[in-house]
């Protein structure tokens, strides 16, 4: 497969948000898979997951601060010199946010892009989910360093009650919003065509409502594409 | 003073595990400044729900027989107990749940359910096998060479992921009852105990029900001791060559480095 395909390895429990820093147990195990397996693409979250030798299973919000942002370039640079290579870091989905940040998310990617040399992995449907939950302006991520990005997600989202109020949650378990779609169409108007992943993983559908998700993806990077050339 | 970002952390760690921090929910954004009526408690609520439901998935997953003996909804419940006290120690999640049939043995469900932590015990060394890697097996072949006086001072390692699971239960009947689209025929719990020895094939796990004699063979092989030395601890009439023949068949043995 390796062979005919490009690779795509998108970690989730690397936890380089931990103050700990990294698992290095965890990490020997993850270069291994990277040299084995010799990926063209290798992701994970601005979150983290781990504290105190427990693990959570769940990508977990940070403040915005430079302390953070120190801790997060200290394990991403780690974590790119034990796989010798460049990794792309994804905006998480987020629930909640702390008092005491103070830069916005875009921000705080484009610092960690500078300090540490790594690309981004921009998820549109995160975006979605934490404009909304948060309340703010999902344009705040089309100012990131473009050059930086490697790969776009799509996804769909859960759309929950939280006393009186709609909060969002990234569950992956349903086609692809119609806001998400929009904003999709905005990003590759602004960054340009970028490998493109549908995630579904939970309550998977028949595969042709798959491959009609990945069509549609298709059409707004052809579109979007073209727009991007002639702009620039 | 805002919490420094490892006091942030531990407090998250600890909310998440239960406990309730006012000093954490002080540190989320409040609902007045983002002018929506979501309360700081709600939006850390859901990622303690997505812990627990995420951790009992992964636990359904692994001992996907226990669940199909009790029902999804009280395994919920088994779960939620279990991982409130034991949250995973690495990021792993296929190797989550190694005191699940522990703490089975010890809840209230064993009572009325006595084999149920055996049955924990079956899912669970099927999960560690099924995720190790194959590996080469020693097959009769190998040993061709051998002469044969040399055979009885042989000592051979078991293939990783081989484990034996005893039981006092007819845990294989009551495994394969439990299976999906099984027949609902009745298992008679006194029909007595099992050995069965779980095993890593080419393409998944299995187990093969082995004899008292077998059993006790195996053991000592798994100790180290010589094919003549591990037949000495199974019964006098033991038949060394019928079952070293059937467990080389098996693919028992780890290919010799």
């Amino acid at each position: 497969m390796r062979a005919s395909y490009a690779l795509s390895i998108h970690a989730v429990g690397l936890s380089l948000g931990s103050v700990d820093g990294l698992d290095e147990v965890h990490l020997a195990r993850v270069a291994g898979l990277v040299k084995r397996l010799e990926p063209a693409l290798v992701s994970d979250h601005l979150s983290w997951s781990s504290y105190g030798g427990r693990y959570f299973n769940d990508l977990l919000p940070l403040p915005y601060t430079e302390e953070a942002l120190a801790v997060v370039v200290r394990n991403v640079q780690r974590l790119q010199e034990v796989l010798g290579r460049q990794v792309s870091i994804e905006n998480p989905s987020c629930y909640l946010s702390f008092a005491q940040s103070t830069l916005s998310e875009p921000e705080f990617l484009g610092e960690l892009v500078r300090l540490s040399g790594c690309g981004l992995l921009l998820d549109v449907n995160n975006i979605a989910v934490t404009a909304h939950n948060l309340r703010l302006d999902p344009r705040g991520w089309l100012d990131l360093p473009g050059e930086a990005i490697t790969q776009y997600h799509l996804a769909g989202h859960a759309v929950n009650d939280a006393d009186g109020e709609t909060i969002l949650i990234d569950d992956h378990g349903s086609r692809v919003s119609d806001g998400v779609w929009a904003l999709f169409a905005d990003v590759v108007q602004r960054f340009g065509r970028r490998p493109t992943l549908i995630e579904w993983d939970t309550d998977l559908p028949p595969l042709t409502v798959l491959l009609d998700e990945a069509a549609r993806a298709d059409r707004l990077v052809a579109i979007g594409d073209g727009n991007a050339a002639r702009a620039a | 003073m805002p919490l420094a970002l490892r006091d942030l952390q531990a407090a998250f760690a600890a909310h998440l595990a239960g406990a309730d921090r006012a000093d954490l929910a002080a540190e989320v954004l409040a609902a007045a400044v983002l002018g929506d009526a979501i309360p700081a408690a709600a939006r850390l609520s859901v990622h303690r729900h997505h812990v627990f439901e995420s951790l009992g998935s992964a636990l359904a997953a692994t001992f996907p027989t226990v669940q199909a003996l009790v029902g999804a909804e009280f395994f919920r419940g088994l779960a939620r107990a279990f991982i409130g006290r034991s949250l995973p120690t690495q990021p792993v999640l296929a190797e989550y749940g190694a005191g699940f049939p522990a703490f089975i043995a010890g809840h209230d469900a064993a009572r009325d359910l006595p084999y149920l932590a055996d049955v924990a015990r079956l899912d669970w060394a099927l999960n560690l096998a099924f995720h190790t890697p194959p590996g080469g097996r020693l097959a009769a072949a190998d040993l061709a060479a051998l002469p044969a006086d040399r055979l009885p001072s042989l000592r051979l390692s078991l293939a990783p992921g081989t484990v034996l699971v005893a039981s006092s239960y007819p845990l294989a009947r009551i495994w394969a009852a439990s299976q999906p689209g099984a027949a609902a025929d009745p298992v008679d719990l006194a029909a007595g105990g099992v050995r069965l020895l779980v095993l890593r094939r080419p393409d998944d796990a299995a187990f093969v029900p082995l004899s008292v004699g077998e059993a006790a063979f195996v053991t000592g092989l798994g100790q180290g001791l010589s094919l003549e030395e591990a037949a000495g601890r199974a019964e006098t009439n033991f038949d060394l060559s019928t079952c070293f023949a059937r467990l080389l068949g098996l693919g028992v043995f780890a290919a010799a480095q």
